[in-house]
């Protein structure tokens, strides 16, 4: 427990960030990736200025000696004065705004893109970037201050890139950086005090490791850490000097640097991290002429803690024991030796002062922007095994507690992530099986009937009447009959589309969306969407329902884009027709009688004078005494067989005998079809005989009669064939056509659902089909004269040709020639 | 209606051209600043690849062809400015089957130059006839640029036929100077650039290929044409390399001497000039050269050679021969330098060599020189340390000889081995890099370690120290005794002077090293009269290295004052009899010292004469 660090936030910046880099001068200066740099005074404890770069920033460097601030952005490195940054106002208020610097172009200095780390060594600038093929390590003389124009160019080093990593290098280039570092001999006499950076290595390591040459011309070592794990090394100012490879890590380098030297005390050995954890430590320790021996040590990566290795007992030859220095994701738990400072999630770490008790202090950037001073026990320096004085204790609980705190917090994080990663997966498997059950029904069974599919809409129509208007509703409902739970993200959508095409020549669908919450199984949702207005209603219509899921809410926005179709899933429920039968507006014999003299339903005012003028028109169309009628003949057997189950036992079949019509009628007008039924008071039908109301105002006549086949046509047969004939007459030969289409689609419904009867069909071949036959030709010749006139015919109008046809299909659905359906 | 679609084009290809003239006139009015040019032609060439693809998004017609091949020329310049060849390439070979589809000339699948002579017979009187010249321009700078002389000799006929055509065009665009598109370079400039340089570039080859006469008739017809001072320059450096190749080394300077006249900055006819002034064996004119050369290196202009500020390319884009670029050598600054100190020191101007050798070492020792990776051909860094001390100790300041050799000592102090073996290099084999090297560091270290001591002893037997003398002159020995020599195949073991064969630098190194130390000892002990141990030292020293003509003297010198006169007149005698190699490949600190205790040959006669006869 000796191994607790003080750690004391002394700011918060509020941003969290991935990378991040921080540089100590009299100021502290960081910048995140992104456009700007923070300048903090460490003294006031303040902010001090922003500054804002055109492009996200690179890396940066201090020049203390020339109060510069160097900054590596998109275009190029900017070189800043640090006497001309803005200095906050000095006001009594405390809470005075942070002053924003804005950085031009007249502050570049080197026009380089893609500069990816800076070093000063002396008055020389280097910087490190990638090209296509090389990586470059270019050194530029900085000019005067007073000319800050270009600098001059001394030449560069450049390193191959090695071809698989090539590819790894280029993705990672936003959030990796390789490391430069610059090495001194102790023997070489330069300033006294190097700057972060830089180190003093022993004269015998280094000549060892970079040769009699830059020992002699006294030239400082330059270091690349580069993120294909090599570790690469030239002097800074020898003749010929080229980059070479020192040892490769095999894994990005993130950090280079070296038991602490100072100039008194030269380091003793070069440590080099690698991203997932490894550590090699380059010592002269076996040393004699031939080359210092690299230990590595192997750590594993858990998380970001920071940890101190001593490396006293790696290396025997050493006794200094160093910070491991972390930046993000550092090493972790494995060898003996590892100390845990339990300081968590530390992205940036920089070395800040010399305590005068001889503590470290480290000047650290936690990942939700906190700016944390570090300070180390003094304990580490020995070894770590001291005990504390008494006088600790207190300070050392106060310690473990925060250290707990930090833990708690950090593993609550941890658990409402995972919390929220199970509830999302529940939900994936909930929407995983609707899918399924939904998609099995489309693909598999697609004959079998609308009715099984467990998730399904059924839907109402119902006439209301709003601001004098008549307009037609559907009432759809979606019924989960399925086991799983419709979740937050689905979405019902309705979309309406008439068979025929409006007068207009547009087709004009009509998509309606509706989301949802949860839909549990069992439960219902009520919808209501308007259809039409009495005016511009087309039927009949097509009313497909789909349930669509976006995992725009589960996922996140970003995830979601690379999903294919942006994220939706979209799978079809079943498709509803409205016919003219469900439009139909029943009028009680009563009002009946009133519709014989073609007087319209309603009585307000205006729509009596419409009506009016409507009846006027009527009239003149009467005149020329056009009732259309249509005719569709069933078998009564048919009806009696499949009807049954609605009048009751089969005993009663002969007794309700004259029911069959009214049944029929009921059957047609009342019960659900494709999913849809029709809404409205029910009477109870007494005739075979109904009025109705078209929606466009005019009256339909529907009337039931049952025939005796036999008798009528005086055939000889066994057995006596009876059929009920529907007939509709209207004064509107649309009506006509659309009531025609709406019965005998319901009257083949029934048919499919009937159960194979051979023997009648026999039965009814003798029967006049020769009859049959022969008008069929003679409807078929006189098609056929029409179709001749209107394509050669000059002398023939367009209205005579029309009226031909239209006596034609009169014809055809009329009494004498319709089909009997058995 | 077909009035309107007739029309649109035209219009579009008004605001192109407008467009197009914008771009060009941007560039020719741009500030100049050498160090922004790179980036300015990659700006503006993405812009007229924009503009480009926008006017190729029609089919080639009739009215605009003259438009686009214009702006395709300025597309490829700004690419080969770049140099991006094969990006023009293609860019150009695409825009001619363009053409030929638009003249509805079927494009026969032929070599290049049956494809350009078809293009250029197929556009003949037509009015963008010009516009496929200044094209056929580009093509040759392509060939030039990527090297291929023979290309270009296929097309030599279209291209001789291109300066009259070219001619031409520029009266007709006067005519119709309003609504002309605008070029990056005129085709006028740049055909005398391409004719000069290819020139130049084929009298490189030949010169290369041994054909000098051949070349040289070429050069000269070359060397009158309207050119740079630059390319001009180079026509005279090439008809020089000629003369010189065919043993006419006078007239060789003469031809150096005017490109120098022509461009003072052509540092490659300095370079060549110090070469012939070597082979003639003209030492002083040659150390002149080096100084003006290296003066003129140290010029700041000379590291940026061609960039004419209104040119759109350097020509050193079109110079790309690598039998060129071998004429064009120079060393860098500091490899001159050490070469004019070396000179200096040679050849008894020993004071201007110590400038010189200062000179280079504060130069190394500064930060602000720029490293380049040409300067690998210096000796290794103690090497120079060495020589230097060994120039400082011949203009008779041995305090500051001490004290480089000081530096050296300390520098290597820890690294010495304690025992090394040289082994005989095996042929055929090839050791690892690594291992190789390690091993030669090793040996050197110790060579330099030991001649720093043995010029110590050199400086304190000429401040007449003669105890410090013996002191340096045993820590020497003491190194080299270290060093065994292993035969192929037998135990490693002393080296003996039958050892030492032509082959063995290293040996010879060291056997040299061992008579000069010892011999300097020997010479130290006889100063002090302790002529026994004088005698065995220089004894050993013959024995070591039996040319070294000081020792033998002193050998005599030792014996006659021993009184064993008859001796030592044997040993004189034998002396001035023997040949002497030359030490042209000796390091200068190697050499016999020439600051010590000397003796007088003529004296020494005379003492033989006296004894004969007596």
């Amino acid at each position: 427990m000796e191994g607790r660090c003080v750690v004391e936030t002394l700011t918060e910046f509020g941003f969290s960030s991935e990378s991040c880099s921080l540089r100590v001068g009299a100021d502290v200066f960081l910048s995140t990736g992104s456009d700007e740099v923070y300048v903090f005074s460490d003294q006031n404890r303040e902010l001090k200025a922003i500054i804002l770069f055109p492009g996200p920033v690179r890396d940066l460097v201090v020049n203390e000696d020339k109060q510069t601030l160097y900054v590596a952005c998109c275009s190029g490195v900017y070189c800043i004065g640090l006497s001309s940054l803005p200095s906050r106002v000095q006001s009594s208020r405390p809470s005075s705004i942070v002053p924003h610097m804005k950085i031009s172009g007249e502050h570049l200095v080197i026009r380089e893109e893609g500069v990816l780390a800076l070093l000063l060594v002396n008055s020389v600038l280097l910087n490190l970037r990638l090209t296509k093929t090389s990586w470059l390590l270019t050194r530029y003389k900085i000019a005067e201050e007073s000319i800050l124009g270009s600098y001059e160019r001394l030449g560069s080093f450049n390193a191959p890139v090695v071809s698989d990593s090539g590819h790894h290098i280029t993705d990672e280039r936003s959030e990796r950086r390789p490391v430069l570092f610059c090495v001194h001999s102790a023997a070489a006499p330069s300033s006294s005090s190097l700057p972060s950076g830089h180190v003093c290595l022993e004269p015998v390591l280094f000549k060892v490791l970079f040769g009699i040459d830059a020992a002699l011309a006294k030239s400082p070592v330059i270091f690349c850490g580069l993120l294909d794990g090599r570790l690469c090394f030239a002097a800074q100012r020898l003749p010929g000097s080229q980059l070479r490879v020192l040892h490769s890590l095999e894994q990005p380098v993130v950090f280079v640097g070296a038991s602490a030297g100072t100039r008194t005390d030269p380091a003793e050995c070069l440590v080099a991290l690698g991203e997932q954890g490894k550590v090699v430590l380059v010592t002269s320790k076996q040393a004699g002429p031939e080359g210092g021996g690299i230990v590595a040590a192997f750590t594993e990566v858990t998380g970001s803690d920071l940890l101190v290795l001593d490396l006293s007992q790696a290396s025997t030859g050493g006794s200094e024991a160093a910070m491991g220095q972390a930046g993000s994701q550092k090493s972790a738990s494995a060898p003996q030796n590892v100390i845990s400072l339990n300081v968590c999630r530390v992205i940036a770490l920089t070395k800040h002062a010399w305590n005068t008790d001889g503590r470290v202090q480290l000047l650290g950037l936690s990942c939700r922007g906190q700016l944390q001073r570090i300070s180390l026990p003094v304990g580490l320096q020995d070894g770590g095994s001291s005990q504390p004085p008494s006088s600790h204790v207190g300070r050392s609980i106060r310690d473990v507690l925060s250290a707990i705190g930090d833990v708690y917090e950090r593993s609550s994080v941890l658990k409402a992530s995972i919390k929220s990663r199970n509830q999302t997966l529940k939900h994936l498997n909930q929407v995983l099986n609707i899918s399924f059950l939904l998609n099995t029904e489309a693909d598999g069974r697609t004959l079998a009937p609308v009715q099984d599919k467990p998730i399904r809409c059924h839907a109402t129509t119902s006439w209301s009447t709003l601001l004098q208007k008549d307009s037609l509703n559907l009432k759809c409902v979606l019924d989960n009959g399925s086991s799983y739970v419709l979740e937050r993200g689905w979405t019902l959508n309705i979309t309406a589309f008439p068979m025929c095409d409006s007068p207009e020549g547009e087709s004009c669908s009509k998509h309606y969306s509706f989301p949802f919450h949860n839909l549990h199984p069992g439960e219902k949702l009520e919808i209501s969407v308007p259809l039409a207005t009495a005016g511009d209603l087309s039927v009949p219509c097509s009313v497909s329902c789909s349930l669509t899921f976006s995992f725009s809410g589960l996922l996140g926005e970003e995830a979601v884009t690379e999903l294919p179709q942006g994220g939706l899933v979209s799978l079809p429920l079943n498709t509803l027709m409205v016919d003219w039968l469900h439009v139909l507006r029943v009028l009680s014999p009563a009002d009946a009688k009133r519709n014989a003299t073609s007087q319209p339903y309603d009585v307000t005012v205006a729509d009596t004078i419409r009506a009016f003028l409507k009846s006027r028109c009527g009239v003149e169309r009467d005149a020329g005494n056009e009732q259309h009628s249509a005719t569709i003949k069933v078998s009564s057997q048919l009806l009696r067989d499949m009807l049954k189950p609605s009048e009751g036992g089969p005993e009663e079949s002969e007794a309700v005998s004259p029911n069959v019509c009214i049944s029929l009628l009921d059957w047609l007008l009342c019960e659900g079809h494709g999913g849809v039924k029709m809404q409205g008071d029910k009477m109870a039908l007494t005739s075979p005989v109904v009025h109705a109301r078209a929606p466009n105002g005019h009256t339909i006549k529907l009337t039931a009669k049952e025939v005796n086949l036999a008798q009528d046509r005086a055939v000889e047969r066994e057995e006596p064939l009876v059929i009920v004939e529907v007939q509709i007459e209207s004064s509107s030969l649309a009506d006509v056509c659309g009531m025609h289409h709406a019965v005998l689609r319901r009257v083949q419904n029934l048919l499919q659902k009937a159960p194979d009867k051979p023997s009648s069909t026999i039965q009814m071949q003798s029967l006049c089909v020769r009859e049959a036959l022969q008008r069929a030709e003679k409807l078929l010749r006189q098609l056929q004269q029409s179709r001749i006139s209107c394509t050669f015919g000059e002398g023939v109008s367009m209205g005579k040709v029309t009226s031909c046809l239209l006596n034609v299909y009169e014809e055809l659905r009329g009494n004498e020639n319709s089909l009997l359906i058995i | 209606m077909s009035n309107e679609r007739q029309q649109s084009p035209s219009k579009l290809s008004d605001r192109w051209i407008q467009e197009n003239n914008e771009l060009v006139n941007k560039w020719k009015n741009r500030e100049p600043s050498s160090r922004d040019q790179n980036h300015a032609i990659l700006l503006l060439s993405s812009e007229f690849h924009k503009l480009l693809r926008k006017i190729q998004g029609l089919p080639l017609l009739e009215d605009h062809t003259r438009l686009e091949l214009c702006v395709v020329y300025n597309v490829c310049l700004l690419s080969i400015a770049l140099s991006q060849m094969s990006e023009a390439e293609m860019l150009l070979t695409q825009t001619m089957e363009r053409v030929l589809q638009m003249t509805s000339v079927e494009p026969m699948a032929s070599s290049p130059p049956e494809f350009w002579r078809t293009v250029v017979t197929s556009v003949e009187n037509r009015p963008f006839q010009s516009s496929v010249q200044n094209l056929l321009c580009v093509r040759w700078a392509i060939c030039l640029a990527n090297c291929t002389l023979e290309a270009i000799e296929g097309l030599q006929g279209e291209f001789s036929s291109l300066s009259a055509g070219l001619q031409q065009d520029i009266s007709e665009a006067r005519r119709m100077s309003s609504n002309v598109p605008l070029l990056v370079m005129e085709p006028r400039k740049l055909l005398e650039l391409l004719q000069i340089c290819t020139l130049i570039t084929q009298g490189a080859e030949r010169l290369n290929e041994g054909g000098s006469s051949a070349a040289l008739t070429g050069l000269q017809a070359a060397s009158s044409l309207p050119a740079p001072r630059t390319l001009v320059a180079y026509t005279h450096l090439l008809s020089g390399s000629c003369l010189a190749h065919t043993g006419r080394p006078q007239m060789a300077l003469q031809c150096f001497r005017k490109a120098v006249e022509t461009d003072f900055l052509c540092v490659c006819a300095l370079y060549q000039s110090v070469l012939i002034f070597r082979c003639l064996g003209n030492t002083q004119a040659e150390i002149q050269m080096l100084r003006l050369l290296h003066s003129t290196l140290m010029l700041p202009s000379t590291s940026e050679p061609f960039t004419a500020s209104d040119q759109i390319f350097s020509v050193s884009v079109l110079l790309r021969s690598q039998a060129l670029r071998s004429l064009l050598f120079v060393p860098t600054a500091l490899g001159v330098l050490h070469s004019l100190a070396q000179k200096c020191v040679l050849h008894s101007r020993v004071s201007e060599g110590v400038e010189c050798y200062l000179d280079l070492l504060a130069a190394i020792r500064s930060e602000e020189h720029s490293v380049r990776s040409e300067d690998s051909h210096l000796p290794r860094l103690p090497e120079l340390y060495l020589e230097a001390a060994t120039s400082l100790l011949m203009a008779e300041r041995p305090v500051d000889c001490m004290t480089l050799c000081d530096e050296v000592i300390a520098t290597t102090a820890e690294l010495l081995p304690e025992r090394v073996v040289l082994e005989e290099p095996e042929e055929g084999v090839e050791e690892s890099a690594m291992c190789a090297e390690g091993e030669q560091d090793r040996v050197a270290m110790l060579f330099w370690t030991g001649a720093a001591y043995l010029l110590q002893g050199h400086c304190c037997g000429h401040l007449q120290d003669w105890k410090q003398a013996v002191a340096h002159y045993t820590r020497c020995i003491n190194l080299l005794v270290k060093v065994r020599v292993k035969e192929k195949g037998g135990q490693p073991q002393v080296p003996t002077p039958d050892v030492c064969n032509e082959k063995r630098a290293d040996l010879q190194i060291l056997q040299r090293m061992k008579g000069l130390s010892l011999a300097g000892r020997g010479i130290s002990f006889a100063q002090t009269d302790q002529l026994r141990h004088a005698q065995r030292n220089l004894q050993l020293s013959l024995h070591a290295f039996p040319e070294n003509v000081g020792a033998r003297l002193w050998c005599g010198e030792v014996l006659w004052r021993l009184d064993r006169k008859r001796e030592a007149a044997a040993i004189w005698e034998k002396t001035w009899n023997i040949s002497i190699r030359s030490a042209e490949n000796i390091p200068v600190y190697l050499r016999e010292p020439q600051s010590g205790p000397m003796l007088d040959s003529a004296e020494l006669r005379r003492r033989i004469r006296e004894l004969d006869s007596s």
